[in-house]
């Protein structure tokens, strides 16, 4: 299974990611997930997340899942992009395309690997107050 | 022996450090570990159930063997996405 994982402060750039999208005649599926930066946190707005990472653990633990995930599904490649520091409500913190031969599979692969990203890999967030 | 201790997120502000250095004798664990930190930093102690703790770029239990030299990471629930 291809791979390929980025952890960045730089802006996700999904027009440039989707140009770039790589896959044979066999693949009949494509899921792409998007996280966004919510405007609120409980009751209070927010004008967007500061996130921290543990970056050399977390491309590890990264590409741990990415080997399990290899192992559950027939998944011809995957891509993930979070970024880091300073991400404004609306902008996106996560992109996410996996490339399967079926949807079924697509979308199972894509929602464990959100799933187990936001479970063991070491990014956190913190609230940055005031309206937008 | 001594380890090289790093703190991530909200236990950077309970610790006021975000890397410190402990040492220990032959045979800790990282229960031991945790213990003799909370010595020092005795916020720490309110996090004994919620902190994580990875020796590299691996997650152990409590139980694990420190060896010198070994990087030890401490941090709450992750919440990435």
């Amino acid at each position: 299974m291809k791979r390929q994982v980025t952890i960045t402060a730089d802006p996700i750039n999904e027009s440039s990611l989707l140009s770039r999208r790589v896959m044979s005649p066999g693949m009949g599926a494509v899921v792409c997930f998007l996280g966004v930066v919510r405007g609120t946190e409980g009751s209070a707005n927010i004008s967007g997340l500061e996130y921290e990472v543990f970056q050399r653990m977390a491309e590890h633990q990264i590409n741990l899942l990415l080997d399990e995930l290899a192992k559950r599904w027939p998944i011809e490649s995957v891509r993930l992009v979070h970024r880091v520091g300073l991400v404004k409500v609306n902008e996106p913190s996560l992109w996410v395309e996996v490339v399967a031969p079926h949807r079924g599979e697509a979308f199972a692969a894509c929602q464990w690997l959100i799933d187990e990203l936001k479970r063991v890999v070491p990014i956190w967030k913190k609230p940055v107050m005031g309206d937008t | 022996m001594r380890v090289k201790v790093s703190f991530y997120s909200y236990l950077k502000d309970l610790t006021g450090c975000a890397t410190t250095a402990e040492a220990l004798t032959n045979g800790s664990t990282l229960d031991d570990l945790f213990r003799a930190l909370v010595v020092r930093f005795p916020k720490l102690g309110s996090m004994q159930n919620a902190t994580l703790m990875a020796v590299g770029v691996d997650y152990q239990n409590r139980t694990y063997v420190l060896r010198e030299g070994d990087e030890v990471s401490l941090f709450p629930p992750v919440q990435g996405g």
